[in-house]
């Protein structure tokens, strides 16, 4: 193989490295931002009928999505409701859970997108993303299971390309 | 030597001030001096019967501005009690408690009453707010009775004050739309010829009320009122809390489900129509409840006569099965179909295949409806080609209502008291709308059709 060759591979290597990066991380820093967000206060406005508000007192509601802390949910309701039953998963442990998953996604991504310490930040998430899979199994959820199964294997490649992982802050680790 | 100063009311007070202050002042004072319960004044209010629908208005009355609550009464002081704390709560002031309606409209300067007792107290309560000199604001069914409805109304003639009753969907902006808009100004049924309306309850909606003895009312006042009509034997403690809890079930004290649940949408069958049905069939049973006094199913068919012909409209009230989605009315015509319902959710709206779709896209563009969905066939093997009707296109109300559903029928209410607007469901339009109602039971009883005539319906 020619150096010019190996040049464009390594090239191809570094590109499928880092988006794979922006992916998982955009990923998973969305999905936990996601788990703050919430309704704002719905607003009622007069429907408009031949371009005036009516004069029945018809009204449309629309409400804007919000984000903030107190719309935090680690854990979506359904899906809590399932587990809070499953005896494999103590309750103490699914409400710990709940705290942490949201941070800990939006952490790692950040980790993960900044390449700080890439290999790490890509094998704490394939754990958090092997700890959702348990929970799914539990219940029963096959598709959840196999979509975090895809998330799984992206981690793995990303991890087989890690020796071609530039643009990081912390390459070490 | 004792002196008993003269005892003016508030209004009196104020009316009597106004006038000395006009003579004084001169004539633009008389000109100013507000009427009571104009604009501006708050207005008093009192409550009858303070029990669970009594809750249902006054959450739905809350947030109206310009109400002053007074008093309260009910037999069962736990819950005059829970009315005085819902009220001092909220609005940090205290009304006064009775446990008698005399007491409480003698001693009291109400402008306005709400009615929320038993079916068999409705007139009596009415009639003595009316003649009070109080407007009155009465849940339906007007009574167990033709006769106590037909005084409901002549007690509302004979004293000049306003009487509204509870059938708050004549209020709904919703309903008002449909029926001015889409049924009568654009005509998107085409000839109505067939309706259709239910209210189906689940067995586990459908069981008896109980309560703590604790804090229910002894047997002397429940005999005092009335809960031991029709009773076939001297009534035990026991057997008069039951009927004090579940008057709905005794023939001399309620209508029955047919009333309890039929007359709201029934109504809205006469009030869409713009007129009384000719005749009345019915069938009901007591299927399951079998120690109820009342039919605990019935269906009935009422036939109706309209300028563009003749219509018929099947209901039926089910209290033990809550299949079918629900309660509505659906309106079936030749050229389309409204299904109402006071939940926002049952209601649907389909444009018959042959309907003019010109037209219809029209009221979408101009924004008096909205296009849900084209009608889809449901396929299938089994579907025999030669059977089915295309399927009609779904659309949907242009908006809803942003208010509890009771709201704007005591918004109504208390702007008519103010003078702003008229009412929308007075005793006497309510009870040509309710009167064939009270016929279904005797129907379903007789087993025979019942042609009405004057005697039947007259108000």
């Amino acid at each position: 193989m020619s150096s010019n060759d190996k040049c464009s591979n390594d090239l191809g290597l570094t590109l499928g490295m880092l988006t794979l990066r922006i992916w998982l991380g955009l990923r998973a820093i969305q999905t936990g931002i996601e788990k703050f967000a919430g309704s704002g206060k719905p607003i009622d406005s007069a429907v408009l009928m031949d371009g005036a508000p009516n004069t029945y007192g018809l009204t449309e509601s629309t409400s804007a999505k919000v984000y903030a802390i107190s719309n935090y949910n680690g854990v979506p309701t359904p899906l809590y409701d399932k587990f809070i039953n499953e005896p494999l998963i103590p309750e103490f442990a699914l409400n710990i859970y709940n705290v942490v998953l949201g941070p800990a996604l939006i952490i790692l991504g950040l980790t993960l997108l900044l390449g700080i310490a890439t290999r790490f930040s890509l094998f704490l998430m394939g754990l958090v993303y092997t700890s959702l899979t348990f929970g799914l199994i539990l219940i029963k959820q096959d598709a959840g299971i196999a979509w975090l199964g895809v998330h799984i294997v992206m981690i793995v490649i990303a991890l087989a390309l890690a020796k071609h992982n530039r643009f990081a802050i912390l390459k070490k680790w | 030597m004792d002196f008993e100063l003269p005892r003016l009311s508030r209004r009196e007070f104020l009316s009597k001030s106004s006038i000395g202050a006009g003579l004084v002042l001169g004539t633009p004072s008389i000109l100013k001096a507000k009427a009571p319960g104009a604009t501006g004044d708050d207005i008093r209010v009192g409550f009858i019967g303070c029990g669970k629908q009594h809750e249902v208005l006054f959450n739905a009355m809350v947030n109206i501005p310009g109400i002053r609550y007074v008093a309260a009464c009910d037999i069962m002081k736990a819950r005059v009690g829970r009315t005085f704390s819902a009220i001092k709560s909220r609005f940090d002031y205290n009304i006064n408690r009775y446990l008698s309606a005399e007491e409480m409209l003698e001693k009291e300067d109400l402008d306005a009453v709400f009615v929320s007792t038993p079916d068999f107290w409705h007139a009596p309560h009415t009639v003595m707010a009316l003649e009070a000199g109080c407007h009155v604001y009465c849940e339906k069914m007007m009574s167990n009775t033709i006769e106590g409805a037909r005084s409901m109304v002549a007690a509302m003639d004979r004293t000049g004050k306003l009487c509204q009753i509870g059938h708050q969907r004549r209020s709904n902006p919703r309903y008002q739309f449909v029926l001015n808009e889409l049924i009568q100004k654009e005509n998107v049924c085409g000839q109505i010829i067939n309706l259709n309306g239910q209210w189906n309850r689940a067995l586990s909606s459908s069981q008896d009320i109980v309560s703590k003895p604790s804090i229910l009312p002894e047997a002397e006042i429940l005999r005092e009122y009335g809960f031991n009509a029709g009773a076939d034997h001297t009534l035990n403690l026991e057997e008069l809390r039951h009927r004090f809890l579940n008057w709905r079930f005794y023939t001399d004290l309620s209508g029955g489900p047919i009333s309890d649940l039929g007359a709201h949408q029934i109504d809205i069958f006469n009030w869409f129509l713009g007129t009384q049905p000719k005749s009345v069939m019915a069938s009901g049973g007591r299927s399951y409840f079998k120690d109820r006094e009342h039919f605990d199913n019935v269906m009935c068919i009422f036939e109706y006569e309209t300028p563009l012909g003749s219509a018929r409209a099947f209901y039926q009230v089910l209290t033990t099965t809550s299949s079918g989605g629900g309660y509505y009315e659906t309106f079936m015509g030749t050229d389309g179909t409204i299904e109402m319902s006071e939940r926002e959710a049952y209601t649907n709206i389909y444009k018959e295949s042959g309907a003019d779709s010109t037209k219809w896209d029209e009221l979408v563009r101009r924004g008096l409806l909205k296009k849900e969905s084209a009608g889809v066939a449901a396929g299938g093997t089994d579907a025999i080609a030669s059977y089915e009707s295309a399927p009609p296109d779904k659309y949907a109300l242009p908006g809803g209502l942003s208010k509890q559903p009771h709201t704007p029928h005591v918004e109504n209410f208390y702007g008519a008291i103010r003078g702003d607007t008229k009412l929308t469901c007075d005793a006497r339009h309510a009870l040509e709308s309710e009167a064939p109602i009270y016929w279904v039971n005797p129907a379903a009883n007789s087993h025979e059709i019942i042609n009405f005539t004057e005697e039947h319906l007259h108000t």
